[in-house]
Order: C-alpha cells, then sequence, then structure tokens
C-alpha cells in the first residue's frame, strides 16, 4: 500500500482526493496548512511515498514543502495541485523539483493516473 | 414608596431640564443621542453575532450531510465510472429531500457547496454537479436574486451563474454591465464575458461611462484569464468605439494578444485629435514592433507633445531596426529635455546591434550629464 501525504487547505478537496484514491489501494494522510505538513514529515522521517499538495497555503507554502522534501537523501516525487494559473508559478514549482502539475479544478481520472505513474516510476 | 419615586423621575429630569441653561440642556440630548445610539449599535452587534453563531451551529450539522451526499449521488456515483456523459447520468435526488432545502439559508448552503465542489472538480463530475444544481432547482432561487434590487444580491447570483455555467438572456445582464456600482458592473462584466457564447466583448459596444484604471485591470485579468472565449478583432472597436477609455484598453488587448490584424487600425489612430489615445497608439505601435509605421512616427515627431515624443523614441527602441540611428542620435544630443534625452539613450542602447559605433562615440565624446544618462541605460540591471 502506497502512502501518500495530501497537504491541502480546501476543506472539500481532500474527501474527494480521498475519494478518487481508493482507501485499498493507499493510505491517505492529510494536513490542511504548511507547518503541519512539515511537521508531520519530520516525525514520520519523510516515510512517504507521494505527495500531494497546493501552493498557496498559511504558515508555509509549497515551495517550501517541495525545497524541502527535494533536499533530503530519498527525495519523495511530488503533484502540486493547485488553481494558480499563473505561469512563473508553475515554472518556479518545476525548478524547484515538481514532478507534475495538476491545475484545479481537476478531471479525477487524471489526478489517479498520474498518482499511479508516478508510483510506478519510483518502485 | 419605592414605585412612587420611580413614578417621579421622569418629572424630576423634566423639571432639571427645563430650569437647565441652554448650553447644558443641548449636552443633555447629545448625551442621551448618544447613549441610545451606542445602546442600538451593541444590540444591533449582539444580534449580527447571535444570528452568526446560531447559522453556524446549523451549518456544522448541515454542510457534512450536504458533502456525504454530493459524494455518495455524484462523485461515487456508478455511471461515472462507466463514462456515460453527465446528461444522460440519472441522479437519485431522494436523499437531497431528507434536508431541510424549504429554508433559504439551506438551500443557500448547498448551493454554495456545490459551487466549491465544481472549483475542484470538472469534466463529467462537474457537468453532473451542475445536473444536481438544475434538478433542486436550485437556479430558480438564483434567478429570484438576479431580480432583487440589492446589488449584493444580484453580484451573489452572477457569481453563482458564472460558476455553474448557467446561460443569462443578454437582456438581463447588458445594463449590468453598466452599472453605477462598480462591484456589480465587475460581476456583471465577468459573468458577461464567461457565460456569452457568441460575443462575449458586445458590453464594449453599450459601455457610456470610461473603464476606469481599476476596471481595464479587473477586465484585462477576466479576459485573459478566462478559457475557451473567442477573442474578436479589437480593431473593431479601435476604429468605431467612441469612448475612449474602451479605445485605449483594446490597444492594450491588441498588444496582449499580438493582433497584427489590427495595425491599420492603429495607424489611423496616429491622427486622432486627443492626444493620449494617440500616445497610447504610438506606444501600442512600438510594442507590436510595426517597422512600417517607424517612418511616420519620425515623420510627426517635431510636432506632437512631449509624451507623445517619448512614446515616438520608445517606439523606435522597441521596434530595432536600426533605421533611425542618426534621429535618436540628434535628439540625445539636442534635445533639452531630460526625459526625452533619456528615452533617446535608451533606444540606441536597444538598437546596439546597429548603433554599436554611435554608442562609442557617444560614450567618448558626451558632455559628463549625457554620459551619466548614458551609461544608466547601457545598465542591464536597471530597467528604467
Amino acid at each position: 500500500m502506497s502512502k501518500i501525504l495530501l497537504i491541502e487547505d480546501d476543506e472539500i478537496m481532500p474527501k474527494i482526493v480521498a475519494r478518487i484514491l481508493p482507501a485499498t489501494e493507499y493510505q491517505l494522510d492529510h494536513v490542511s496548512n504548511g507547518k503541519e505538513a512539515l511537521l508531520k514529515l519530520e516525525a514520520t522521517n519523510f516515510d512517504y511515498d507521494l505527495i500531494i499538495t497546493d501552493i498557496m497555503m498559511p504558515y508555509a507554502n509549497g515551495f517550501e514543502i517541495l525545497s524541502k522534501v527535494k533536499n533530503q537523501s530519498r527525495p519523495i516525487p511530488v503533484i502540486i495541485v493547485s488553481n494558480a494559473g499563473n505561469e512563473d508559478m508553475i515554472m518556479e514549482g518545476f525548478k524547484l523539483g515538481a514532478d507534475d502539475f495538476l491545475k484545479k479544478p481537476i478531471l479525477p481520472a487524471e489526478l489517479l493516473i498520474r498518482v499511479k505513474r508516478l508510483l510506478m516510476k519510483n518502485t | 414608596m419605592a414605585l412612587l419615586q420611580l413614578s417621579a423621575f421622569p418629572s424630576t429630569i423634566e423639571s432639571i431640564f427645563r430650569n437647565a441653561p441652554l448650553a447644558i440642556q443641548i449636552a443633555m440630548v447629545f448625551i442621551v443621542v448618544a447613549i441610545t445610539g451606542t445602546a442600538l449599535a451593541y444590540y444591533s452587534i449582539l444580534r449580527s453575532r447571535y444570528r452568526g453563531y446560531r447559522r453556524d451551529k446549523k451549518l456544522s450539522v448541515l454542510l457534512p450531510e450536504i458533502d456525504n451526499l454530493i459524494i455518495d449521488e455524484v462523485l461515487t456515483n456508478p455511471d461515472m465510472q462507466q463514462d456515460i456523459p453527465a446528461d444522460q447520468v440519472p441522479l437519485n435526488l431522494e436523499p437531497f429531500q431528507r434536508l431541510p432545502l424549504d429554508r433559504p439559508w439551506a438551500r443557500q448552503a448547498l448551493t454554495d457547496r456545490i459551487i466549491h465542489f465544481r472549483r475542484n472538480v470538472r469534466g463529467n463530475m462537474g457537468n453532473l454537479l451542475r445536473n444536481l444544481y438544475i434538478q433542486l432547482e436550485l437556479d430558480k432561487d438564483t434567478m429570484k436574486k438576479m431580480k432583487s434590487r440589492r446589488w449584493e444580491k444580484k453580484v451573489q447570483a452572477l457569481v453563482e451563474l458564472t460558476s455553474l455555467n448557467m446561460s443569462i438572456a443578454d437582456v438581463t445582464i447588458l445594463p449590468l454591465t453598466n452599472s453605477r456600482n462598480r462591484e456589480l458592473r465587475a460581476a456583471a462584466r465577468h459573468a458577461y464575458i464567461k457565460l456569452s457564447k457568441n460575443e462575449p466583448f458586445k458590453f464594449f459596444d453599450v459601455v457610456t461611462d470610461p473603464l476606469l484604471m481599476w476596471d481595464q485591470v479587473e477586465l484585462f485579468r477576466i479576459i485573459t484569464t478566462t478559457e475557451g472565449i473567442a477573442i474578436p478583432n479589437f480593431a473593431r472597436w479601435i476604429t468605431y468605439s467612441g469612448n475612449k477609455s474602451v479605445v485605449s484598453f483594446c490597444l492594450k488587448l491588441v498588444v496582449h494578444y499580438n493582433q497584427l490584424a489590427a495595425v491599420p487600425a492603429i495607424i489611423k489612430l496616429l491622427d486622432t485629435r486627443d492626444h493620449y489615445l494617440r500616445a497610447d497608439a504610438i506606444n501600442c505601435l512600438g510594442k507590436l514592433k510595426v517597422a512600417e509605421a517607424e517612418d511616420q512616427l519620425v515623420r510627426i515627431y517635431t510636432s506632437q507633445p512631449l509624451h507623445c515624443q517619448i512614446e515616438i523614441l520608445k517606439a523606435i527602441g522597441r521596434i530595432s531596426s536600426g533605421r533611425n540611428i542618426d534621429f535618436l542620435k540628434t535628439e540625445f544630443l539636442h534635445s533639452t529635455d531630460f526625459d526625452l534625452r533619456k528615452s533617446a539613450a535608451k533606444s540606441l542602447v536597444k538598437n546596439e546591434w546597429f548603433a554599436k559605433q554611435v554608442i562609442d562615440e557617444l560614450l567618448a565624446t558626451s558632455s559628463p550629464e549625457n554620459l551619466r544618462i548614458l551609461k544608466h541605460c547601457m545598465n542591464p540591471l536597471i530597467k528604467y
């Protein structure tokens, strides 16, 4: 079972993602801001197979999480899911090492396929 | 005894008031008004807080119920897994009837939640959420709000219709794009651009008041971020619109969409008597790098006001054809205005490919002030 950390401050999105990614195949942990995410990652010793994160969040934004995660000896694949349409922000995400980007509103099937693809690539 | 004293209290106050000097009487009136006003303000704050508390309490029970229903009936609808188009998916509305949908606040909460879900998912699921909104007849509430006399209700209705991609008749929405209320005007324009299938920019024809700078910023954001709208040739408004702010705004859109087809209309605009509009047209030609217009710009240069001259110099720099190096050099050396010299120097630097020799010569022979201007313009770290 793959362990996924979802960092998202929207209250609906975690419910949607939980339905898209079946609980039988994925263990989904949710935190609602960057600070909680960093605490969670440190507490679990970065033991996640994938991170799905928003960009604009309170306390620490998606870029900070990204740079922290990508500086680890075992970088975790990261998918950015955001409604930021700004090209510079998307490019900044990829420069920091994001593996994929999905713009909100998302296509559920697309998220599922991209999650599967990244997990397969990293196993 | 106490009751007797209490009944005598107003008459005591009245006699004090009557016997007091005028200044004291005025002060007493002010005190009474102030105390009553403060009491009313506190009462109104308490009342609205209590209402908010009651609403939050009710919503904290209702929202999880709504979320679960939407997830069960829409997001995990078995037909959705089989790629059946959303309009052919039968929705089970019965569970939704268990919600207190006879109450306006509950209907509003459901509408808001459907919109919230639609902001997160699109495709077939997004369409099914829209179907749910229509089948529960929540659109009727929205249309009622559109007819409300309160502008904030209208804005709310417009946001709902836009978020759910519902069509609105032009006759309903076009007058609102000209509303005196800024919020309503912006929401109506946003909705019109998003929802009008044929002519999303038709309201440019009916705008009577000037588009303020803030309106332009908002409109620019809406137009450039709305997906799937047909971008027309803005030359139409540049040529025919009587509203100068619309023309000026269209020039900015022409630059953004690099509409070279609009160039003849912009060149024609150089003959306009409004020099602010002319400056905008020159700016637009420069940003579009229209080399054919360069000679005309140089020809009209001497008869232009200062800000048009600055725009001409900047345009020559942006076009960078190298055909007017001598003109730029003359302006840099002999102009008496600082901004003209600075713009000429900047344009010379932008034409560096052709003007290398001239720049070297100027660096060697310029006066100390001109040398400072030239070095400032040559510094790639300084943008302005």
